[in-house]
């Protein structure tokens, strides 16, 4: 008993285990400089690619629809935004994958970590990380392709809290798809459904008003939160709305409505995909 | 037991069977048919993807004004132009990107070593692998196309610039499987990350004119699209399916020719890279490793 006797009590405070989580999981990332760099030169490319679409596009059929004449700028929000969100989305679900085929989930399933400790430090992670790379995008944009957008506190203040309950929302998402993927272990299909309905249903690329003429399309796509975040982001930094705009004001009290409902599916979808490996013994299969 | 006893007693009594490559290949193709069909649920979720690319820019093409393409001397039709961009890319990239997939699935899955110690060499693995990833690509790459068909994509075809067509999907199939063997090289060594294919894709995507024609990109930044096969193959598919230029087009005869010495120049460097990169992990026994 003496010699198996721990001489350091297990660290239980969830703050330092959070903490521990996340700063693992950069260094892990940080041991990969290729891939990041790989990242971000991805990232920006597909900004520049978006220039040179946006020299093809008819300014008065942008500025039509109500959203200026700057495809670029338009564009940018929804391209940015997307792949932020497709990164986060699939940070929680992709980790999950990666310790499972490592055999190591279940290493972590028996310290004293807690496991939703654990997915939130993913999840963190995943924001942090795709952080650095928005703001690399609106900068390249900004600064090196001349994108202007309208940058008061007001706009500002409107565009973040979009931002924040665009997360929120599409985060129980991942918390969904994380679930599945722990019990059916490939791929990601939740996730990569959202993701191409987003992209494509949500006006990434092209203003929503073109769906007018397809009712059904039109209806889908008000059922992704990721619609009302990227319609009232475009509001604040294109057109300077702020958060008395009765636009953004919908928009934020849909995308609220969206995280109340979702959240706690998300955590119990993702309880029951834990709960369920751990009662098959299937916590390393994959 | 004398040694001649244990000879006869370990010794197989049916002579290994000597397959030929053609039919190696079938079984890679069969084995991994098998192995994706298993998922059917991705398979319905990649092609949904790959529609839903294509119909996007039909919403695009709306506020798009042709004059660029007219100036490439295309039609001016921007969705058909998007359609042929978007799907030969893809195609492509499923195909490069995915013989990387598979060498790094099969390290993995621990299988890799298991592969290479029976009489399959890595090159017959390669082009079992290749020729699968080929064929998904095809049926990714016409649903693409049918896609643009039925939302509105014109496609001026006739049976000289069919034909046309095709010897230029040939070699774009041939130059781009140059592109995967430098790529298996790369992960081969590397493990993590494959900066060829990572490089061929976002290169593509920026100076191959895949969503808009060359003559948009500034002088300087032109020469590097013609580093890659993928910027002539779609000139000339696009020459093809879009203007109904057949074999006699000069423009087209350029586009050919252009792949053609790619393959001759770039297929006994990439085989030399993967031979480099494969004996090396060889000889440093990591051949399974990931």
């Amino acid at each position: 008993m003496e010699i198996l006797e721990e001489d350091k009590p297990h660290v239980k405070l969830p703050l330092r285990q959070f903490y521990g989580v996340v700063w693992s999981s950069i260094k892990m990332m940080l041991a990969y400089k290729s891939w990041m760099i790989m990242d971000l030169l991805s990232t920006f490319a597909s900004v520049v690619m978006y220039y040179f679409v946006g020299l093809q596009v008819n300014p008065l059929s942008l500025s039509q629809s109500g959203w200026g004449t700057s495809y670029l700028a338009f564009a940018l929000i929804g391209v940015a935004s997307s792949n932020y969100l497709w990164s986060c989305l699939v940070r929680l679900s992709h980790s999950i994958q990666h310790e499972i085929r490592g055999g190591t989930l279940e290493t972590i399933a028996v310290t004293p970590v807690n496991m939703m400790t654990f997915f939130i430090g993913q999840t963190v992670r995943g924001y942090l990380v795709s952080l650095i790379l928005l703001v690399g995008v609106f900068v390249v944009g900004i600064t090196g392709l001349g994108v202007q957008f309208v940058m008061t506190s007001a706009s500002l203040m409107a565009a973040l809290v979009l931002f924040i309950l665009m997360l929120i929302s599409n985060q129980a998402l991942g918390l969904i798809a994380a679930g599945i993927i722990m019990v059916h272990k490939r791929g990601d299909p939740i996730a990569f459904l959202v993701a191409s309905m987003n992209e494509f249903l949500a006006g990434v690329l092209y203003p929503l008003e073109m769906l007018a003429a397809f009712p059904l399309l039109q209806a889908i796509s008000m059922m992704f939160p990721y619609t009302y975040a990227l319609d009232g982001m475009r509001r604040a930094l294109i057109l300077g709305a702020s958060l008395a705009d009765t636009g953004v004001l919908t928009d934020i009290l849909v995308l609220s409505g969206f995280s109340v409902f979702l959240m706690p599916v998300g955590f119990v979808v993702l309880n029951w995909g834990y709960r369920t490996i751990r009662e098959n013994g299937s916590t390393a299969s994959y | 037991m004398k040694l001649e006893e244990i000879i006869e007693f370990l010794g197989e009594r049916v002579p290994r069977l000597e397959v030929g490559v053609l039919e190696k290949v079938r079984a890679f193709v069969i084995r991994d048919f098998k192995t994706w069909w298993t998922y059917r649920l991705w398979v319905l979720l990649d092609i949904t993807g790959a529609l839903t690319s294509v119909a996007t820019y039909y919403f695009v093409s709306r506020i798009v004004t042709p004059t660029a393409l007219v100036n490439a001397g295309y039609t001016a039709d921007f969705l058909t132009f998007t359609v042929i961009g978007i799907s030969f890319q893809h195609y492509v990239w499923s195909s490069v990107s995915g013989l990387s997939e598979a060498i790094r699935d099969e390290q993995y899955d621990g299988t890799m070593e298991t592969i290479l110690s029976s009489r399959t060499s890595f090159r017959v693995f390669l082009l079992g692998e290749s020729v699968f990833r080929f064929l998904v690509g095809s049926y990714f790459l016409i649903a693409s196309l049918v896609m643009g068909l039925i939302i509105g994509a014109k496609f001026n075809l006739t049976l000289g610039s069919a034909l046309a067509a095709a010897i230029l999907t040939v070699l774009l199939i041939a130059s781009h499987m140059v592109v995967g063997v430098l790529g298996a090289g790369a992960i081969l060594k590397l493990k993590q990350g494959d900066p060829i294919v990572w490089a061929f894709t976002w290169l593509t995507q920026l100076f191959s004119g895949v969503l808009y024609p060359l003559g948009l990109l500034p002088g300087y930044l032109q020469w590097v699209g013609a580093v890659f096969p993928l910027t002539f193959s779609l000139d000339g598919l696009r020459r093809c399916l879009m203007n109904g230029e057949d074999l006699t087009s000069i423009a087209i005869l350029g586009d050919a020719a252009k792949l053609v010495v790619f393959i001759v120049v770039m297929l006994p460097v990439s085989l030399w890279v993967f031979k480099v990169a494969y004996d090396s992990t060889r000889r440093e026994g990591a051949l399974g490793q990931y």
